[in-house]
């Protein structure tokens, strides 16, 4: 037990420093995630086939390649290609774009959710489209799309840790577990407390979508 | 953009054996994600079975084994067991893996990366399967209870039938994420997509033209779309089927990316 401890103790600046680019990884990427999902979502269900073709085209590609895969082609394909871009910010990009796939398709099923009879009736009494939208749907859409959203968010968490251990070398939780590993050998323990720290990540996250649903509810 | 599309980027495809070589690595990918996807169903079963047992001991323990491998990333995993698993175990699967594996997949780190596949895997196919389960009508059970069937018989011929019966497109979908999350071990160095693509960039490899990064991973990239699409699509098409025959709906179970998949198919 006590060795447990003294890895933690002797190199916390490493883990908690691992810790906080996770989260700081985390955060941005889902900020992205929610922004593009949002957007993408929209074209699924614009009244255009072209737009809403646009869309699927998005979902399909992002959802059916492997994160490693884009993390290798917005570092290493476009740094070689002459793009100067940071590993933070293929990081972030990768990792955003490739949840706002899953993001589009649960805002899309949340909105296809609410029944047809609601926007028909908005649409007769004279609401615009874009009115339609945001006074009747997404309103009740979103109720529908936090339990799955928390889901995506858990995903996205341990996705994450993809990140650090790919070309692009940010110092994240697994990353920094690893440095302490190939440094001390004591690989039970510092993978335990990397463990920890995601098990952690992943608690908070699912006891805050909890708290969002709660709010949200419907009281009948 | 004339960067992507101009063909002197693109002629590593045509020469040497570049893309013969991209094509044995992401056959690697499919033949781990397949023999990972049959064992993960085996544990994964007994994992739900020990879920929903009569036994709470028994419950809390599966229970507790599923939620912390699921909730673990899986590169935390893979990486995990590469570097713990005692040498021997690695050994013993070298010497006793079997003669029609191809030889990349007989080294010793295969198995480690086999074994995070199957840990992590089979967890979330339990869940999957504990909620196809319990999906069922009560009354299902209660039935089959009163016509005199033990708990064996229930499970075997009433339960079970049904209620795996709900998660074939599930499963295909988590085959979709299992696919994609096959890339992860080139992380162990195992010779398999990604491995091959560094290689056809690093340098003249086979004498041809030196390969673009960006170009040779949006290829490996749209493989997999290719196939997962094709996986989709059989799993649509499977869901579309059991609708018609049942007259039901599937539940959106699984607590992955995956539930997406199934709730969208809705």
């Amino acid at each position: 037990m006590g060795a447990l401890f003294d890895v933690l103790t002797d190199n916390f600046d490493e883990l908690a420093g691992g810790l906080w680019v996770t989260l700081r990884l985390v955060g941005a990427s889902f900020a992205i995630a929610l922004v593009v999902g949002t957007l993408v979502a929209a074209l699924r269900i614009a009244p255009s086939k072209w737009l809403q073709r646009l869309g699927g085209v998005y979902v399909e590609t992002f959802r059916n390649v492997p994160l490693l895969v884009l993390l290798f082609i917005s570092f290493a394909g476009l740094r070689r290609a002459g793009v100067p871009i940071s590993n933070w910010a293929a990081g972030i990009g990768s990792l955003g774009l490739y949840t706002a796939a899953y993001v589009a398709e649960v805002l899309r099923s949340g909105v296809f959710a609410v029944s047809r009879g609601q926007i028909e009736a908005a649409l007769s009494l004279g609401f615009s489209y874009g009115a339609t939208l945001r006074r009747i749907v997404l309103p009740q859409a979103f109720r529908t799309v936090i339990a799955p959203l928390a889901s995506i968010t858990i995903a996205m968490i341990k996705n994450s840790a993809i990140v650090g251990v790919s070309l692009l070398a940010l110092p994240d939780l697994l990353k920094e577990a690893r440095i302490v590993q190939s440094r001390t050998f004591q690989t039970d323990e510092a993978f335990f407390w990397a463990a920890v720290g995601y098990l952690l990540i992943t608690a908070s996250a699912t006891i805050a979508f909890r708290r969002l649903e709660r709010r949200f509810a419907i009281r009948r | 953009m004339g960067y992507l599309f101009d063909p002197d980027n693109w002629e590593w495809l045509v020469t040497a054996n570049n893309a013969r070589f991209i094509f044995e690595g992401f056959l690697v990918n499919l033949q781990l994600a397949l023999i990972a996807m049959v064992f993960a169903l085996a544990v994964g079963l007994a994992l739900a079975l020990a879920r929903i047992s009569r036994s709470p001991v028994l419950r809390f323990v599966a229970a507790t084994w599923i939620d912390v491998w699921r909730n673990l990333p899986l590169i935390f995993i893979i990486l995990y067991l590469a570097l713990a698993l005692p040498e021997s175990w690695r050994d013993a699967y070298e010497n006793n893996a079997p003669q029609l594996l191809p030889d990349v997949l007989q080294t010793g780190r295969v198995f480690a990366a086999l074994l995070a596949l199957v840990l992590y895997n089979s967890a979330v196919l339990a869940e999957i399967m504990r909620a196809g389960i319990q999906s069922l009508d009560r009354g299902q059970g209660e039935a089959a209870a009163a016509l005199g069937l033990s708990y064996r018989q229930r499970m075997r011929f009433v339960i079970l039938p049904q209620g795996l019966r709900r998660m074939v497109p599930a499963t295909v979908s988590q085959l979709i994420t299992l696919n994609k999350d096959t890339t992860l071990v080139s992380i162990i160095a195992i010779q398999e997509v990604m491995r091959h693509g560094r290689i056809v960039t690093g340098f003249n490899f086979f004498g041809g033209v030196q390969a673009p990064v960006l170009q040779v991973f949006i290829f490996i990239g749209l493989l997999f779309v290719a196939t997962n699409l094709a996986l989709s699509r059989l799993s649509r098409r499977l869901e579309i089927r059991e609708r018609a025959r049942t007259g039901t709906t599937v539940e959106p179970i699984g607590g992955l990316e995956d539930q997406v998949a199934t709730a969208q198919a809705r």
